[in-house]
């Protein structure tokens, strides 16, 4: 009696779990967690190197500035999309059906968006000197713009992760961090609002960033105003990718722990939403594309084939981002036999997601590998060990992060969670 | 860039922008510093404790949610959406004056007429002082057994409606009893004595609706025979089938009995506590 009893109160982290749901046994928990924070410490000592040494730990230079990192960073951003736009669906458009999802893709937007500052940090370096961004800035620059939307976004995505992690099973037993969490969370639509303005401006900042570039006719576009319609695309791809990726983590969630977690409804609904989205984005950027080839190309003088010539960059890539990583999963997203089958909707949500990956890759290692000059040579670019060891901490970073509050907090019971909030002032 | 910045001079550009930004981040602190001010207003105002309650109640399942009225066989279905608050309940007077409907049996526990019952299982019974007398009921009593320690407040004290009255410590697990009842502590008791606590109650203790949210007369026998039946589906043996006993009474000392069962849940469950 006296070993059982101390064997559930001492030896495991139940008491920490909610009430009525089950978990892994904590040994095997943090036998999972062992081989991410190995991962992580490499991450944490290899992004060391570089602020204590500087950028030469990495294989980036003046003509190839942007590398693995940005492109990390762009990914992440465009993937965490799904916590801005389902908050934008819940509280500003009244999905209540999004709800369950509602708190993984506030978590899941927590990680991507701090992981991306992270990396961001240690690629701009000199973090004791962060503070000169906001002092000094460049109002006519788009990173500008992107840095302000970020840091205020980081802190909303902040601000929507307390809530969650105050309803965590002790904590909420302080009677402040109960009532605080209910007022917080009473006012999240607010940082909904605020979440969806700035998302909005930064996701389109990053791809205008490249549509400015005019330098780079591979990438530059003309646009709206002061806005390159890569402005318009990055917003509309991330979109459209953030509630596939949502199902992919939920999915995959569902799969380790061996628990359905989410009514298939809701993937399908999340598929359907981002099935639209992809195929109004697939238009558009094909739209931009056939402007780009005929009209916007050979103005700068660069017969768009040029751009294409030179491997592995050949016109199939351009065919894998559109049609295969955007048009087909588009179609299995929406198409209604494909879409009430789980391994099709999964696997359109994956091509998704690498369609968005794909697109940054492009826009961030092609338009600079490809030489603009008459004297220019087509670059090669492989990051080192420490750019890839930083990579794979904030990937690790990630999975602990959300393996942690999926044992912790109540990711997947918002529906009821949500009806929990009592009413009042 | 600013003001006192080398070279500085303001421009459309940058009046729009660090607008826009400031105002952004203006939002931002105001929501954080807007929901701290209403936390502090919360608990002057003793509405946090309400609060937390209800909190609380809502992460219950819905089997601990029922009506009493459903207890007692007034209506077929019904959950609770008050937080067990009958005193402010608008569709109490409408369902007590049915007739109750439940089926009566033995169920082996004592539950006596002339107290009133939380759901907690807790009991309060009036005494002719005007105080009240809070005890263990005796389905906590038998899960229970003998608590290796007690933590009772002292005399003087001030209890809350549902909020935590006294503390047991069993088998290294701490369990939380909720308050009956709201009023002054005016004396402590402990299992020996067969109760717990003595209140001077807050409200008035002749107002029938001080009490109202207490069950009696046949909701108890509708309730406890739930709460039986979800201790019996809890302490099963792992792996078996459900099945319910059709008979015996429950043993006392069960935690010391049943070591192995999933104590968390089930006295999460009894004692409506996280």
């Amino acid at each position: 009696m006296a070993s059982g009893a101390l064997t559930d109160s001492s030896l495991t982290d139940r008491k920490w779990i909610a009430r009525g749901e089950e978990r892994t046994s904590l040994p095997r928990f943090l036998l999972w967690l062992t081989p991410w924070a190995a991962l992580l410490a490499v991450g944490v000592y290899a992004a060391g190197l570089c602020l204590d040494f500087g950028l030469n730990q990495t294989n980036m230079d003046n003509r190839f500035a942007f590398g693995l990192w940005i492109f990390l960073d762009l990914g992440v951003i465009a993937l965490g999309a799904g916590a801005f736009f389902t908050g934008f669906l819940v509280y500003i458009l009244k999905r209540a059906e999004l709800k369950p999802i509602l708190n993984t893709a506030v978590v899941v937007g927590f990680i991507c968006y701090s992981g991306a500052v992270a990396i961001l940090m240690i690629d701009v370096g000199q973090p004791l000197r962060a503070w000169f961004t906001f002092w000094h800035p460049n109002t006519h620059s788009m990173l500008t713009e992107v840095t302000f939307c970020i840091s205020c976004y980081l802190l909303v995505l902040c601000l929507e992760y307390i809530p969650i992690l105050l309803r965590n099973r002790q904590l909420r037993k302080l009677p402040s961090f109960l009532v605080f969490e209910h007022q917080l969370h009473k006012l999240v639509p607010v940082l909904a609002g605020v979440g969806t303005l700035l998302s909005f401006f930064h996701q389109g900042s990053l791809g205008g960033l490249y549509g400015v570039l005019r330098g780079r006719p591979f990438a530059f576009r003309d646009g709206v105003f002061i806005w390159p319609s890569t402005f318009f695309l990055f917003i509309l791809s991330a979109i459209a990718t953030g509630p596939s990726f949502l199902m992919l983590v939920a999915a995959t969630v569902e799969k380790v722990t061996r628990r359905r977690l989410m009514p298939a409804d809701l993937f399908r609904r999340l598929g359907f939403i981002s099935g639209l989205l992809l195929a109004i984005y697939v238009a558009a950027k094909s739209i931009d594309t056939l402007i780009w080839l005929n009209f916007t190309s050979p103005s700068a003088g660069f017969a768009p084939w040029q751009y294409y010539t030179h491997k592995p960059f050949g016109t199939p890539i351009l065919f894998t981002e559109i049609v295969l990583f955007g048009l087909l999963p588009a179609f299995l997203l929406t198409y209604r036999k494909t879409a009430t089958r789980r391994a099709w909707l999964l696997s359109a949500a994956a091509l998704a997601c690498a369609g968005v990956l794909l697109n940054r890759f492009v826009l961030t290692v092609q338009t600079l590998a490809v030489p603009t000059l008459a004297f220019d040579e087509f670059l090669q670019y492989t990051p080192s060990w420490q750019e890839v060891a930083s990579f794979s901490g904030v990937i690790a970073y990630g999975v602990i992060v959300y393996s942690l509050s999926y044992r912790y907090l109540p990711l997947f019971t918002p529906a009821k969670g949500e009806s929990n909030h009592v009413s009042g002032n | 860039m600013f003001p006192g910045i080398d070279g500085f001079h303001w421009t459309v550009g940058h009046v729009i922008f660090l607008s826009l930004f400031f105002a952004v981040v203006a939002t931002i602190l105001a929501t954080l510093v807007f929901a701290v001010l209403r936390t502090k207003r919360d608990f002057r105002t003793n509405r946090a404790i309400e609060l937390c309650w209800k909190s609380d109640f809502a992460e219950l399942p819905e089997s601990d949610r029922r009506c009493r009225h459903e207890l007692a066989g007034r209506v077929v279905s019904r959950a609770c959406d008050n937080a067990f608050n009958c005193r402010r309940c608008g569709k109490y007077a409408q369902f007590a004056v049915l007739p109750a409907t439940g089926l009566t049996r033995d169920l082996g526990l004592h539950y006596p007429e002339d107290r009133l019952y939380h759901r907690g299982h807790t009991w309060v019974k009036p005494a002719e002082d005007g105080t009240f007398t809070v005890g263990l009921d005796e389905l906590a009593d038998h899960l229970v057994g003998s608590p290796d320690s007690i933590e009772l407040p002292k005399a003087g004290c001030e209890i809350e409606l549902n909020q935590t009255a006294w503390r047991m410590k069993k088998n290294g697990r701490e369990i939380d009893v909720r308050a009956p009842i709201e009023g002054t502590i005016v004396a402590v008791g402990g299992p020996e004595q067969g109760w717990y606590l003595k209140v001077r109650p807050r409200l008035d203790p002749k107002d029938p609706v001080t009490l109202r949210h207490l069950l009696r007369g046949p909701e108890v026998h509708g309730w406890v025979l739930r709460e039986m039946e979800r201790l019996q589906m809890q302490l099963r043996a792992p792996n078996s089938p459900a099945a319910l006993a059709d008979g015996g009474v429950l043993l006392s000392g069960l935690m010391d009995a049943v070591p192995d069962a999933d104590w968390d849940s089930v006295l999460a469950d009894t004692f409506l506590t996280m």
